[in-house]
């Protein structure tokens, strides 16, 4: 089945005769590819994409599914709250204007904050209870839910987008998106599966390294969502700060940090921050890596403002991680990250007697959500 | 071109423990996870000197998958 002309099929033709045929076939195939070329694989990716989408559809479905069943039946909602979740579900956060960059920062904090005090408030109204675990998984199911159907949406815009105008470098870059795009809201869809029911999810490591130097101390609530235990550390004084659990909060470890220094007066000689860290594709799960800088991910909100009170202050800032992929960050804990938090515990102490001097005191938070870990 | 879509992928089936520990002795104790568990949980007494012990971790261990 060879386009190819044989040998055999240019028996008895004369030299000249035979080059001529397979000049015209291969100049032939040229324009063929020159013509259809592109059509061929935007055909190829529209039917890629359009299967792609397809799953994302399930995917936003299942999602939406799954966070009404959950204010129904572990929420008790009094009412279907299906067409509230809708209209949840495009309700959109429009951020600031960053063409005068000055303030901008605070700017978004103050847009991220009425958000997600609404959320609340609505959830709560919603399901009619204020258990504060029921009313933070809900939060976070609808989070979820809405990533879900903002990516449905986005895909399908430009698939037909693409489809419409024919678009072969649209539909191309798209289709090579597509598997990241099935990957992460397949993660997205799995972290569902673990909030329900409160287990700690992978990006919890720094909450759970934290929580063993909390126990039994003393908390305060210093931020939003966010506690603090001083504890003791080989005559170092420690401020360990988290979120405050067993909810599925991620609290404002930013303000918790920048109140520790500036409204109760303490001057830390070190910072130090552990958190979840993305690994790169062959890296293992549960590895801990060290460095410096503010160890937090999110919109950049509570990073500028950690780093904004450690520059003003002058105090290092020490970053304990902790590798693994965005799959095991938002879904149940693994083994493998769970019992990092030993070592971790004992780089905290290495890092604490290395850099701090007996009579120090220290910051040291947990970011990170600490859904099923108290404190 | 090829599909490069993945196709749904094959899970291993992901248990999830809960590791009671007694802040006395070190005794640990591996259970199945039961909702409503959490780190720092108070967990069952200690077998070995009867002291309550806690909920340390949290995790979840994949199983071979079975032909
Ligand atoms: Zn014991």
């Amino acid at each position: 089945m060879s386009f190819l002309p044989s040998s055999v099929a240019l028996q008895g033709l004369t030299a000249t005769e035979s080059e001529f045929i397979y000049i015209v076939f291969f100049a032939g195939l040229f324009v063929f590819q020159f013509a259809f070329g592109t059509r061929i694989q935007v055909y190829f990716a529209l039917n890629d994409i359009g299967r792609g989408l397809g799953k994302l559809k399930v995917m936003k479905e299942k999602s939406r599914k799954e966070a009404i069943d959950y204010l129904v039946n572990v929420g008790k909602a009094p009412n279907d709250p299906s067409q509230r979740v809708d209209q949840f579900l495009d309700y959109v956060t429009i951020m600031p204007v960053g063409i005068d960059p000055n303030g901008l920062v605070n700017k978004i904090d103050h847009v991220v904050t009425t958000n997600n005090d609404r959320v609340r408030a609505e959830v709560t109204a919603l399901i009619g209870q204020n258990n504060p675990v029921t009313v933070s998984i809900s939060e976070n199911l609808l989070e979820v839910a809405t990533a879900l159907n903002m990516i449905h949406k986005i895909v399908r815009h430009y698939y037909i987008l693409g489809k419409k105008t024919n678009s072969y470098f649209t539909l191309i870059q798209l289709q090579m998106l597509m598997p990241m795009i099935i990957q992460e809201s397949d993660a997205l869809l799995n972290a569902v599966d673990s909030f329900k029911v409160g287990q700690p999810v992978g990006d919890g490591i720094g909450p759970v390294s934290v929580s063993r130097l909390m126990i039994g101390k003393e908390k305060r609530v210093i931020a939003k969502d966010t506690v603090m235990a001083i504890s003791e550390y080989k005559g170092r004084k420690l401020y360990v700060v988290k979120a405050d659990g067993p909810m599925a909060y991620v609290g404002q470890p930013g303000i918790a940090i920048r109140n520790v220094i500036e409204e109760m007066g303490v001057k830390p000689s070190a910072i130090i921050m552990i958190d979840a860290a993305l690994k790169l594709e062959g890296e293992k799960t549960g590895e801990i890596a060290e460095g410096v800088g503010a160890a937090i991910g999110g919109i950049g909100v509570e990073k500028f403002q950690i780093e904004d009170v450690a520059t003003k202050n002058k105090v290092p800032l020490y970053a304990i991680l902790v590798k693994q992929s965005i799959l095991e960050a938002i879904t149940v804990m693994r083994k493998e990250i769970a019992e990092a938090s030993d070592k971790v515990v004992q780089t905290l102490q290495r890092v604490i007697e290395e850099k701090t001097k007996e009579g120090d005191d220290v910051i040291v938070a947990g970011i990170g959500n600490t859904l099923g870990v108290a404190q | 071109m090829m599909s490069s879509v993945p196709s749904g992928d094959k899970k291993s089936k992901l248990l999830v423990y809960s590791v009671e520990e007694c802040p006395v002795c070190g005794q640990k104790t591996k259970r199945a996870f039961a909702v409503g568990d959490y780190v720092t949980k108070d967990g069952a007494k200690c077998t070995k000197c009867g002291n309550q012990t806690r909920v340390a971790l949290v995790y979840a261990e994949g199983t071979k998958p079975s032909g």
